[in-house]
């Protein structure tokens, strides 16, 4: 399996503690072969990126359902590249506007899933982003 | 054969459902008959109440309206409210956001992005009295949605609000929600646990309750949020006797401080949720009532009627709603009202077609309040009382319940109540499996959802009408509370929150509520309150 081995760092920014499908999304990567390195909520950007350095991480996968999204999206891209992180993936769900989608891919978030998007589906989309390139710091 | 040949096939030779099982998965019968069920009822409005609480139901008196709203500033959220009234509205029922639901200012670093989003922002007295300008506190009803010790440190506002309007306490009606364990996104651990230490903050939610009783005869001094527990995914059982278990916690807590049961119990209800398997809903609704009436009189020795009263607010539930064709959801909400409504519930907020996608705009708003004023008016379902009791499936179904819900209270009591399972981490392990369930149900049908799992549309391109909140207001927020702080009197701010510091550590046992009330009046904002809590009991936050 392709995934086998690639690192996610998955979790809640801000306030919003809405975490019904960032807890199924963190297992249905498990269960594919992810590993995946939970952060839980309240973590600011600077934490996520921090974990996503110390962990070696391939990508980052957060969720927002209280209009936050463009926020933290736009921060969180900000200082990957910053931190000469930008070969992290940044993967973003939750409860957001066709709008908004579009803004969020316009900031450079590589992946937006909004409510009802099926398992495979997601899958599918976060393998063959992970595949396009190798892993992270690993071969640099 | 492809799968799209096999599911049109399939329609053609007679569309099947998946299963007949209910949402907890209870087996429904072919038919009904005497044979499930030949009992006697009460007459409605006699114990134990499974025909409701009332003799004459809706028609003596229809269900309150009361819309949940709530967002950016309270002047903003003021102007909704009176939109929201205009329109045939007739409780309020008030959002905070998540920084007031956490005890934190606006400038908070970690709370910037998040103010005026989810509710509306509420730290001063002064943002009380914007939001509830023009509108008469004596003669609607409110419902003021905030948790321990944040329900403190907001009701102060209100009751100061009450004063200073020359308004008598014992006339306002309400409900301050006040549950310590069940507001914020349901009962998960991490969510109630990091913001303020757990065992001080069940300890604030009864020192409010113990100074409400006396005082406010008219008022809820919790509202058990069921609602909540059930948006996490588990099912109608869990949730009634999650809900039902942690009451337990409280009367014996609020016994256990010398308050008579027949006192205070009248004061307690519920916020329930109205899911999409109709029957199922009902009945849960049914069994709630009748174990609530029976576990008062014969656990708790309740003689008043009032006291044995199961009293329940209904949202309906926004899990099943979705973001693919959005009108749909309008349907869904409409069968959940109709089945709060044959339910005999007090209160209804039927949540917004456009859920999946932000808060309600007006016209959504209006939606909701205009699908309730139709079942009222128009479908004369409210004309006779309990029109489903006797029914062979729903009194089987409910004594079914019923008996499953006894059976997981039994549970949860063994185990030293609901606080002690949260505290242990058994709600949370129920909560993931429930939620891994779910989605699995989702995914391989068991659970069908129109236009997501059944008559998907791809490439569906949705057009909606959203929500958004004012470009500058969380600025204006921040910059509001910042000069707030600076322009006042510092000497009584300082003096009040120090008070409140050493009560915290030298007394701890004594009530919080007025020491915090005072610092209200003092002009301390929300988060000056409660860190001096926090601070005496050096319990840190993230930052």
């Amino acid at each position: 399996m392709s995934s086998k081995g690639k690192r996610i760092v998955v979790g809640k920014m801000g306030l919003d503690s809405h975490d019904n499908g960032i807890r199924i999304i963190a297992k249905w990567l498990m269960d594919t072969g992810y590993e995946v390195i939970y952060a839980g909520l309240y973590n600011t950007t600077e934490r996520m990126v921090q974990m996503a350095i110390e962990e070696d991480a391939d990508a980052i996968g957060v969720s927002f359902l209280g209009g936050e999204h463009l926020f933290y999206a736009g921060e969180l891209v900000r200082l990957l590249r910053k931190q000469d992180m930008a070969h992290v993936r940044t993967l973003l769900g939750g409860v957001i506007s066709p709008e908004d989608v579009e803004s969020l891919r316009k900031v450079g978030v590589d992946a937006v899933f909004t409510p009802g998007t099926m398992r495979a589906e997601i899958l599918e989309r976060i393998d063959h982003l992970l595949m396009e390139r190798p892993s992270g710091k690993r071969d640099k | 054969m492809n799968q799209k040949r096999d599911k049109v096939s399939s329609y053609l030779e007679g569309e099947r459902v998946p299963h007949f099982r209910s949402l907890s998965e209870i087996e429904y019968k072919e038919v009904y008959g005497p044979s499930d069920w030949r009992k006697e009822l009460p007459e409605p409005g006699e114990y134990p109440f499974t025909r409701g609480i009332h003799k004459d139901m809706y028609r003596g008196r229809l269900w309150t309206r009361r819309q949940q709203s709530g967002f950016g500033t309270p002047e903003e959220s003021n102007e909704r409210f009176k939109y929201l009234l205009g329109v045939g509205q007739t409780g309020i029922n008030m959002d905070t956001d998540i920084g007031t639901k956490l005890g934190l200012d606006p400038d908070y670093p970690l709370a910037k992005a998040d103010v005026g989003l989810q509710g509306t922002s509420l730290c001063t007295y002064e943002d009380m009295k914007a939001l509830y300008a023009d509108i008469p506190l004596d003669q609607v009803s409110s419902t003021l949605i905030v948790q321990p010790p944040y329900s403190a440190v907001i009701m102060s506002q209100y009751l100061l609000m009450a004063k200073e309007r020359g308004i008598e306490w014992e006339k306002l009606i309400g409900t301050i929600m006040n549950c310590a364990l069940t507001q914020f996104v349901g009962p998960t651990y991490q969510a109630i646990t990091t913001f303020f230490p757990i065992d001080l903050t069940v300890k604030v939610g009864l020192d409010l309750m113990e100074f409400i009783v006396p005082r406010m005869p008219r008022w809820n001094i919790v509202n058990i949020n069921a609602y909540n527990i059930r948006e996490t995914g588990v099912n109608a059982v869990q949730e009634a006797a999650f809900a039902l278990s942690l009451a337990v916690d409280y009367i014996k807590a609020l016994t256990q401080r010398g308050l008579d049961v027949d006192n205070f119990a009248r004061r307690m209800a519920f916020f329930s949720a109205a899911h999409m398997d109709l029957f199922e809903e009902v009945a849960k609704l049914r069994a709630m009532r009748r174990i609530w009436a029976r576990m008062l009189k014969e656990k708790f020795s309740a003689k008043n009627d009032k006291t044995l009263w199961f009293r329940t607010a209904i949202q309906t539930s926004a899990l099943p709603l979705t973001a693919q064709q959005p009108l749909n959801n309008i349907v869904r909400a409409t069968l959940q009202t109709l089945a709060a409504v044959l339910a005999g519930t007090q209160s209804i907020h039927t949540t917004g077609y456009d859920e999946a996608y932000s808060l309600p705009t007006e016209e959504s708003h209006k939606l909701s309040i205009r699908t309730q004023q139709i079942i009222a008016y128009e479908t004369k379902v409210i004309n006779s009382v309990d029109p489903l009791g006797g029914s062979y499936l729903v009194e089987s179904l409910t004594d079914q319940m019923e008996e499953k819900i006894w059976e997981l209270m039994k549970v949860i009591e063994e185990k030293g109540g609901f606080i002690q399972c949260f505290k242990e981490g058994w709600v949370e392990e129920q909560i993931n499996e429930a939620r891994y369930k779910m989605a699995e149900a989702i995914e391989n049908g068991e659970q069908p959802m129109v236009g997501v799992n059944l008559f998907r549309e791809e490439d569906e391109e949705v057009k909606i009408n959203l929500f958004r909140p004012e470009s500058d207001m969380q600025r204006r927020r921040i910059e509001y509370i910042q000069d707030y702080r600076k322009n006042r009197d510092q000497e009584p701010v300082q003096r009040s929150l120090q008070q409140l510091n050493d009560l915290v550590r030298k007394k701890p046992e004594a009530n919080l509520f007025e020491p915090i009330m005072q610092a209200v009046e003092a002009r301390a904002t929300l988060q000056e309150i409660i860190d001096a809590m926090r601070e005496a009991v050096s319990f840190s936050i993230p930052r």
